[in-house]
């Protein structure tokens, strides 16, 4: 297994690509938990995000690398800077980490033994199948329905939307009614009270 | 299972994404502004989501990118609801700063 990765490092184009996304992810992760001004660390999280799609996208999966662009860069950073911008976020100080910096440190340490054993626990426990899964190799998805024989997917969009629709109907169902509640339970909190809304010129309807 | 995806070993892929972990972990643990525990929470899921992606490539099964969006699902209403909280906490005590919501504490 050795020689065949030593055998491809420097052959491929990809794998540069692979070093250039994913210094570009590493680093503005790190701008985003030590950066003082929120907003900053806001646009830093769209560039990490931005970083992961394009790590999918040599990775083949181009379905998650295109949601990743539209619901994380565009729709969670739109309601996260918008959140931000409506409290008026004044600079955090991050001095008291100067002043105890024995506490960074081992939070540090911390954070760095949790790496290790993630490491570790992620090449060694993984299971060692050797099957082909169904429908991924040749991009085709054969599900069994009755009446017809096998229903067929190309590319990697269709293979995911019959994975989705065919497998996963009932959790596809069910996150949809998660999203509608929580979507209820987000204006309901937001929301003011009835006792205090104010009486102004606009709405006097 | 394949070792190696498009050239890139699976061993690299799996260490960014316990980098990223790592580092989102870090965040959650040393920043004190809410909003910024909540980029943290979402770096936590992006990890996960790479972690996703990796296997289901490595093992040629399509169902860690068909969960990935499942978490994308997720993560989005985590969002929705943790960000109102949030602006229902601040209206309350005025502040996003979470040493001073100690409310239940007694």
């Amino acid at each position: 297994m050795d020689e065949i990765i030593y055998m491809n490092i420097e052959s491929s184009p990809s794998f540069l690509l692979f070093i250039f996304f994913g210094t570009v992810t590493v680093v503005t992760a790190l701008s985003v938990i030590f950066q003082k001004n929120p907003v900053v660390s806001a646009v830093s999280l769209v560039f990490t995000f931005f970083a992961l799609a394009g790590i999918y996208g040599i990775m083949g999966a181009l379905f998650i690398a295109t949601m990743q662009v539209l619901v994380y860069a565009g729709a969670i950073m739109v309601l996260i800077v918008f959140v931000l911008m409506l409290l008026s976020q004044r600079a955090e100080t991050l001095s008291r980490y100067r002043k105890h910096p024995i506490r960074l440190v081992l939070l540090s340490v911390f954070a760095l033994g949790f790496f290790f054993l993630l490491y570790s626990a992620l090449t060694t426990g993984v299971p060692h199948s050797d099957q082909v899964g169904k429908g991924y190799e040749n991009a085709e998805y054969s599900f069994p329905i009755q009446g017809t024989a096998t229903v067929n997917a190309k590319g990697n969009v269709g293979v995911v939307g019959a994975s989705t629709y065919l497998d996963y109907l009932l959790p596809f169902e069910m996150i949809s009614i998660l999203l509608l509640v929580a979507v209820l339970g987000a204006v309901i909190l937001a929301k003011k009270k009835n006792t205090e809304v104010e009486q102004t010129k606009d709405n006097v309807l | 299972m394949n070792p190696i995806i498009n050239g890139i070993p699976i061993s690299y892929i799996l260490g960014l994404a316990g980098i990223l972990f790592s580092i989102g972990v870090l965040g959650v643990l040393i920043r004190r502004n809410i909003v910024i525990i909540f980029m943290s929470v979402e770096l936590i899921l992006n990890s996960v989501n790479l972690v996703f992606v990796t296997f289901s490539k490595a093992l040629s099964h399509i169902s860690g990118e068909t969960v990935v969006f499942f978490v994308m699902a997720i993560a989005a209403a985590e969002a929705a609801v943790g960000l109102a909280l949030v602006i229902a906490i601040f209206r309350h005590k005025k502040s996003t700063n979470v040493d001073e919501l100690q409310s239940m504490k007694w």
